[in-house]
């Protein structure tokens, strides 16, 4: 299905959206260019999941954990792949345990990067940046 | 028995890609430098335009032990003589960090020495410590990296608080991804900063974000956008707008940074400001925030330049703050928080 929004607000809103439709579990892939939106949905995705921490870049550490405050979905696992070079470099790190975990929803950036490591069942999102503020946004 | 009025820490670092181990003494309340090595993998980390985790991992491997020992020969000084050995323990890059913990916890328990986690962002504050100078609290502490961007009250020199933080990139995260989309290159601190120098700050008009908002969190997202809505406007772009861009976007950064340190000091009436962490190496942030601490009339502490990007210097000072463990128990955590 594909989404336009027109401002980081609605990008923000529409990731709080998916959130009230995820089931635990799940992981989803994102993929868009630098300054696309990724975080910023993914904000929007873990507000939608009751997170109260501040939800930052992960580029630098890889993974984050933050806690919820949903009945299922007890963490959210935000994995940023835009360091890697190599699929498998994602396995070290830790991140494949948490992989369709039943208490846990995992959202991956540059998830291209690793394309081996994926499950196969997963949302996939992709951001499009189709002018200043406009973003074309297709699940699948 | 007689207290020691000595101590000497070796500390370790290897949370990102710098390779690191030095060796501090303190004679009452002096530090003093004995040896203080620091391998940079920037060389090895530029051909991938970042750093790449399994490589940076597989390097600290390899080096970490020649590192430990050119600065043991450098100092003159024999295990013997250390008293505790201080170890990076987060934040940072999880296959990273294990290769310095695994080594500290190696040598403290073959050479029977205790062992100190330290939080590497309260070692990048303990580097001004290496200055021996009387620091006045409350301090402001503005912590800018790679992977951070934080600003942390200190009512003491053991008492930390974060105030505020970035919600998105950080500040050298920003750097290093505007350079990367205008193909400078990695890292793209130095890179920036330097084209920056011949360019007009005022050539492009990009938005401070958060700057009255009425927190002390930062947002460099929205900058990071703003540059490349610039970029995808300009149909070709020569070395001279590369240069405006770069001195534009760094003084939009830097004002954001200064004000809301400056307005965090004021709030909490601190007497000192402390700069530090790898941006703090960019020569306009130490400028814009020294003289905006002496308007204010306040202490201004920042480390020397190689003081302020990864080293292990700063992790034997903290050592000497910081509480000892039993080696079995030492746990790497990579979003460790101040």
């Amino acid at each position: 299905m594909k989404h336009i929004t027109h401002s980081e607000i609605q990008t923000f809103n529409l990731g709080k959206k998916v959130a009230s439709q995820l089931k635990a579990g799940g992981v989803i892939s994102l993929t868009g260019e630098l300054g696309a939106g990724k975080t910023v949905f993914v904000k929007g995705l873990a507000v939608g999941l009751g997170v109260e921490q501040v939800v930052n870049s992960p580029t630098f550490v890889l993974m984050k954990i933050y806690p919820t405050k949903h009945s299922t979905v007890k963490q959210i696992v935000h994995i940023d792949c835009y360091r890697l070079k190599e699929s498998d470099e994602i396995v070290n790190v830790g991140a494949l345990e948490y992989f369709n975990r039943p208490d846990t929803v995992t959202v991956i950036e540059w998830a291209e990067k690793i394309k081996k490591n994926l499950p196969q069942s997963r949302q996939k999102i992709l951001i499009e940046i189709k002018n200043v503020n406009d973003r074309e946004i297709t699940i699948t | 028995m007689i207290k020691k009025n000595s101590a000497i820490i070796l500390g370790i670092e290897s949370s990102c890609d710098e390779t690191a181990a030095a060796l501090i003494e303190k004679k009452g309340s002096r530090f003093s430098i004995l040896a203080n090595t620091v391998l940079s993998q920037v060389k090895i980390h530029r051909q991938f335009g970042g750093v790449v985790p399994e490589v940076a991992a597989r390097n600290h491997l390899e080096n970490i032990l020649s590192v430990v020992n050119k600065t043991l020969i450098e100092a003159k000084i024999k295990p013997k003589q250390i008293d505790k050995i201080a170890v990076t323990h987060g934040p940072g890059l999880i296959t990273s960090l294990i290769v310095g913990a695994e080594t500290a916890k190696n040598l403290a328990f073959a050479w029977q020495k205790p062992l100190i986690p330290i939080n590497h962002l309260k070692a990048h504050l303990y580097a001004n410590w290496l200055k021996n100078k009387t620091i006045k609290f409350p301090a402001i502490a503005l912590i800018v990296s790679g992977g951070h961007t934080e600003i942390v009250l200190m009512k003491s020199n053991i008492n930390f608080k974060k105030i505020g933080e970035t919600v998105d990139d950080a500040a050298g995260e920003a750097f290093d991804k505007v350079a990367a989309l205008l193909n400078l290159g990695y890292p793209g601190g130095p890179v920036v900063s330097k084209l920056a120098d011949k360019g007009n700050a005022q050539a492009f008009k990009f938005p401070r974000p958060m700057m009255y908002k009425d927190n002390f969190n930062f947002s460099f997202s929205g900058l990071k956008t703003a540059v490349l809505y610039e970029i995808k406007k300009i149909p070709r772009i020569n070395s001279k707008i590369k240069s405006d861009m770069c001195a534009s976007f760094q003084q939009a950064a830097i004002d954001v940074l200064a004000f809301k340190t400056i307005k965090a000091a004021k709030r909490y009436k601190a007497k000192t400001i402390i700069l530090s962490g790898g941006v703090a190496a960019n020569k306009l942030l130490r400028k814009t925030l020294e003289q905006q601490a002496t308007n204010n009339q306040l202490d201004f502490m920042v480390p020397e330049i190689n003081l302020c990007t990864d080293n292990a210097a700063m992790i034997a000072a903290a050592g000497f703050f910081e509480k000892s463990i039993p080696w079995q128990k030492l746990r790497v955590n990579p979003n460790l928080e101040i």
